[in-house]
């Protein structure tokens, strides 16, 4: 019995690592700063659920001219790990970590998000 | 009754010439496709247990960017060398940004989503929920390849069970076709490049691809790299429809009658990444 749980967790183990990767699909991620987190407050404007990535923009709160666009991974990615196209909706409050783009432009690849209180990661 | 016998005649005649003249003309091959027999579908009941979904070792990818790298010509080394400086600069080539299937053998090297293998008599498929529905078809019938290819993304695979290895033969892959090491660097084979693949189980949920490329215009030597899959049964993994254009082309929208529709999706095709929006 012991023998089948310890199975069982070292291929969860086996799948789970090899899971583990960079946040990228059908392009490099290297225009994100990867040693950069930051973090960013506001209202979900959209939540578009499409390969090749899943994209969040969210309207930064107190300045909704600011409109952050986060990449995600692809949604087969981010299903295995629990994601559905109905994760996150228009209109949710969320405060969304982040690695920027490096050129300053107003977004990044995404990291966490924690909607309406609730903490999400990739 | 004569006239009518004669217009018969000619018909055929007509006809039986038509078609030994297009047979000739263009070597239209007599194979058909059997109908599987009952063994056929027991003999597929002897071959390893390929089910499931495999998920691509991305960390193994990243370190064979360096402990592996291919054997480039003069030319495209320097070339990579420069890819590599862009992409540490933070301004990354987007190889496969314009969401064209990446083709072997980056299908297999650099793609970072599952796939699935099925087989059925005389041939195995391999389905990718990336890639923009990744499909590749390898034929295990013991044909050989045809005597003209037309050039394709990914080829024409031909195959033969060795014990529980699956020998995958691969020509006629287009001369855009990208021999890449990640989603940043690599460079069009030019033609010319030949793959051979032995996938077979390296453990229980464990399957190995070992590939040898041969790309005569790129590289000074055939290049040999092994692509490590994890077996993942659970339902949240199965594969899905991915069609990467779908959202890097295209954006959802209703037309001017209220029905759902698509208007055109803004992205950056030189890195990949999605053009902002400034509206609030």
């Amino acid at each position: 019995m012991m023998t089948n749980k310890l199975q069982r967790l070292a291929k969860l183990m086996m799948v789970m690592l090899a899971c583990i990767g960079p946040a990228q699909a059908h392009h490099s991620f290297a225009m994100y700063e990867a040693e950069k987190i930051v973090s960013v407050e506001g209202t979900v404007k959209e939540f578009k659920w499409a390969n090749p990535h899943v994209l969040l923009r969210v309207a930064a709160a107190g300045d909704d001219a600011k409109v952050w666009t986060m990449e995600l991974t692809a949604p087969g990615q981010l299903s295995r790990n629990g994601w559905t196209h109905a994760t996150i909706k228009p209109g949710d409050a969320v405060k969304v970590q982040v690695r920027p783009f490096r050129d300053g432009r107003l977004g990044g690849a995404f990291v966490s998000v924690t909607v309406n209180g609730e903490e999400i990661k990739r | 009754m004569r006239n009518r016998l004669f217009s018969m005649i000619c018909a055929s005649v007509c006809v039986v010439g038509f078609s030994t003249d297009a047979e000739s003309a263009l070597s239209v091959p007599t194979e058909v496709n059997p109908a599987p027999k009952a063994e056929d579908w027991v003999a597929l009941s002897k071959l390893p247990d390929w089910s499931g979904y495999w998920i691509p070792n991305i960390r193994d990818q990243m370190v064979q960017e360096t402990s592996n790298t291919p054997p480039w010509n003069e030319k495209v080394a320097r070339e990579m060398a420069e890819a590599r400086a862009e992409e540490q600069a933070g301004k990354p080539r987007g190889l496969f940004a314009n969401c064209l299937p990446e083709g072997l053998p980056s299908g297999m090297l650099v793609n970072h989503v599952g796939m699935e293998l099925l087989f059925s008599p005389g041939r195995v498929m391999m389905f990718g929920d990336g890639d923009g529905n990744k499909l590749r078809r390898i034929y295990t019938d013991g044909r050989g390849h045809p005597a003209v290819v037309n050039p394709t993304l990914y080829g024409d695979s031909v195959g033969r069970w060795e014990g529980q290895t699956l020998v995958v033969d691969t020509i006629g892959i287009l001369p855009q076709s990208i021999l890449a090491i990640n989603q940043a660097i690599g460079v069009p084979s030019d033609g010319d490049m030949h793959v051979t693949e032995r996938i077979h189980l390296a453990g229980p949920d464990t399957l190995h691809d070992e590939l040898t490329i041969t790309a005569p215009r790129i590289l000074t030597r055939p290049w040999k790299t092994t692509r490590i899959f994890t077996r993942d049964r659970r339902r949240v993994s199965e594969i899905r429809e991915a069609i990467c254009v779908q959202g890097s082309m295209f954006t959802e929208a209703e037309d001017k009658d209220g029905h759902a529709s698509w208007i055109p999706a803004e992205y950056d095709l030189d890195d990949g990444t999605p053009v902002q929006s400034d509206k609030p």
